[in-house]
């Protein structure tokens, strides 16, 4: 083995870089001081399922209305982690298992509450006909959701007319089309084509494996995706901003 | 099914293992052999998008791929290639697809052959089509077309067989994302190792009949998953600490390939081949600084350290300022490879290996790892419980994070996520039993319940 000093060759800049607080450190001073907001926020940070059930049971028993602690508790501890994901505090995984724990909240004040809570958006999320690789997908879904969208998931290998039927019926602010190989993203064409043909003009954010902003960029509802957590990104920019493609292009095509 | 066990090393010492020598040399296709004292570029490419709109165009772009790298290899005086044609789902699905494509790459690389000599060989990778729109599907009826894939291709020119199949991915994919060690041990090292032992048994009965060479499988849908979502140093999508984890636990799930027939060599994109060459002592196939066409790795040099192939991943073939995209990447693997075989030559090989582990091995825990003494070493932990499946990929995890801790104390700089990270995984796997049948039990249970689409059936549970 040759030694050297590895400084002289690379830099890690991971290391260099890497903030001085941590992860919890960091947490801690962004969740509400509301004593039970608190523990349910933590527990959405945490991904801890259970306690996310007894900290609403507990805010509900003490006569917190079941569906604002969506917003007001729930919704508040998932910014604390889309927030720090963005700052790169956190990992990816951290953010899969609180979106879990989020989801789970949501379902136990469905069953409190008697009714469905508003939602930001809908989106519909597909992966290409003929792909099955899906794990892009899924990540983009889950952070929809964390992000307090509505999320039609149509799975993997999702026919292209099964795709146009779905928006119809959704009506949906946006589309996900995610594909690993240069042979299936050829489908996000047919869907762009047959949108356009009935009329339909929502942004169409694709991307995944193979699939690059050149190749997006010659449809005429494509917008590319370098990460998936673009995705939240781009559905809360279409909700401020409209859904102008060009503009979208603008501010998420990187290259 | 009768499959014999690895328990002990093929190389007595770590630096007894070099690039270009294999303990087990492998002759395939028109005068090549495989680990005996040479490299040989191995060209991977993608048909062009539209290409996959009939079988005739199929056929006529894999023509011009292979014309393409044949006349560029005779252009430069490189005395050796390989060609790898990774399947697209039609080519596989429609096993006559295949078949006719590896029949005309098949024509022209003979004609080379006869022409100038060059020694060169056609591997086919088929495409693991077992599944269906909601599940895999690893024992249902596609996998009769899977196995007349393989058998289809080799009857019409391929000279060595491959797939990257894909058992356990659906519980890794869920594991690999929620930091679940136990999932991810689950996934690769019992449920992958399983699909590995019903499909290369008979892959490997399948060259038998047909004289071609079973040549090995890769991790890409796990291990390769894990190291994409990892990503580049600044990435915040996994640890690299834990990609590096499910990296060791892939290495018993490929060798099984090996234990069912397969002789090599390995696939390209199999970081873990290292590991797989110690024990089993077969050729392997790496890639890494000509493969950034496909990806990003950060281990570029280090992977060249014992490969016997030398590959570029995949190109998708279209028009470059210095020719076809298969051109100027054959061209690039040719000249890699006359370097390292100027250093076979010349007794030089150590020299140049040590100098491709320098640059790499402290960049990131992932090339640590996989650095010839330590991937050694971590086959040596396979080994050990050579026999139970499930102990060795312990084994593999828990070797894997004392030589990233070893490096920590050394000059392998982790942030401090990456050490809280190795930290929490360390005490998941050390609190795992070390009893295979309670460990399948459990995990049955739980990912049934877990991971929707996860079906027992497709083990044989």
């Amino acid at each position: 083995m040759i030694q050297i000093d590895p400084s002289k060759i690379l830099v890690r800049y991971n290391v260099k870089m890497e903030k001085q607080m941590t992860p919890e450190e960091a947490a801690e001073e962004l969740y509400p001081k509301d004593k039970l907001v608190y523990p349910i926020a933590k527990a959405i940070f945490e991904g801890e399922e259970d306690d996310v059930v007894e900290g609403l049971e507990k805010a509900i028993g003490s006569g917190k209305d079941p569906i604002s602690l969506i917003d007001d508790a729930l919704m508040v501890g998932m910014g604390v982690v889309t927030r720090l994901y963005d700052e790169g505090v956190i990992f990816l995984p951290n953010v899969m298992m609180s979106a879990d724990a989020m989801l789970e909240g949501i379902e136990f004040i469905k069953k409190k509450a008697g009714k469905a809570p508003t939602v930001k958006g809908k989106v519909v999320c597909h992966v290409a006909e003929g792909d099955v690789h899906d794990i892009g997908k899924n990540i983009v879904a889950a952070l929809l959701r964390a992000n307090g969208y509505d999320v039609v998931d149509l799975g993997r290998d999702v026919p292209v007319d099964e795709v146009i039927a779905s928006v119809e019926k959704e009506n949906p602010l946006m589309l996900t089309g995610t594909a690993l190989m240069t042979t299936t993203m050829y489908a996000f064409k047919e869907v762009n084509d047959k949108l356009l043909e009935k009329g339909y003009r929502i942004p169409f954010a694709c991307g995944g494996g193979a699939v690059n902003q050149d190749f997006v960029s010659q449809y005429e509802l494509g917008v590319y995706g370098e990460e998936a957590a673009d995705a939240p990104k781009m559905a809360d920019f279409i909700k401020e901003h409209g859904d102008n493609i060009v503009k979208l292009r603008e501010k998420f095509h990187k290259h | 099914m009768a499959v014999a066990r690895f328990t002990k090393m093929a190389y007595a010492k770590a630096d007894d293992m070099v690039f270009g020598k294999a303990v087990k040399p492998v002759k395939a296709g028109l005068g090549l052999e495989i680990g005996a004292g040479y490299t040989t570029p191995e060209v991977n490419y993608a048909p062009r998008p539209e290409a996959g709109a009939s079988k005739e165009k199929l056929v006529k772009e894999y023509e011009r791929i292979t014309t393409d790298i044949m006349a560029r290899m005779v252009q430069i005086g490189a005395p050796s290639v390989v060609l790898e044609t990774e399947h697209v789902q039609q080519m596989s699905n429609h096993p006559d697809w295949g078949a006719a494509v590896a029949h005309a790459q098949k024509t022209i690389m003979e004609d080379y052959h006869d022409e100038y000599g060059i020694k060169c060989a056609l591997r086919h990778t088929i495409g693991d089509i077992r599944e269906n729109r909601d599940f895999l599907q690893l024992r249902g009826d596609k996998y009769s077309v899977f196995l007349e894939a393989f058998e289809e291709c080799a009857k019409s020119g391929a000279d060595l067989l491959s797939v990257e199949s894909m058992g356990g991915k659906e519980v890794f994919d869920y594991a690999i994302l929620r930091n679940d060690m136990a999932g991810v041990l689950y996934g690769i090292g019992v449920l992958g190792s399983m699909d590995m032992e019903m499909i290369w048994s008979d892959i490997a009965a399948i060259a038998k009949k047909t004289g071609t060479v079973a040549a090995g499988d890769t991790d890409c849908a796990q291990a390769n998953t894990a190291m994409f979502i990892a990503g580049g140093l600044l990435d915040k999508n996994l640890a690299h600490t834990l990609a590096i984890i499910a990296r060791a636990i892939s290495a018993p799930r490929s060798l099984v390939a090996y234990e069912a027939g397969a002789v090599g060599p390995g696939k390209d994109c199999g970081y873990e081949n290292t590991i797989v060459k110690a024990i089993a002592g077969v050729p392997i196939t790496q890639e890494g600084k000509t493969s950034t066409c496909a990806h990003s790795d950060l281990m570029g040099n280090l992977v060249m350290q014992c490969c016997d192939l030398w590959s570029n991943e995949s190109v998708e073939y279209h028009g470059e300022f210095g020719g076809t995209t298969v051109q100027c990447w054959s061209e690039t693997l040719a000249y890699d490879c006359a370097l390292m075989n100027v250093a076979l030559e010349s007794g030089n090989e150590k020299v140049l290996r040590d100098m491709f582990v320098a640059s790499d091995i402290n960049r990131d825990p992932q090339g640590y790892v996989l650095a010839y003494p330590n991937a050694y070493r971590v086959g040596q932990a396979i080994v050990k419980d050579g026999n139970d499946i499930y102990l060795r990929a312990k084994n593999a995890a828990l070797e894997c994070i004392k030589i990233v801790e070893e490096g920590a104390k050394d000059k392998l700089a982790l942030s401090r996520f990456e050490a809280t990270a190795l930290a929490n995984a360390k005490a998941a796997f050390e609190a795992l039993t070390d009893d295979k049948e309670k460990f399948m039990s459990d995990c049955l249970d739980k990912y049934k319940k877990e991971v929707k689409v996860f079906l027992p059936e497709n083990y044989g549970l």
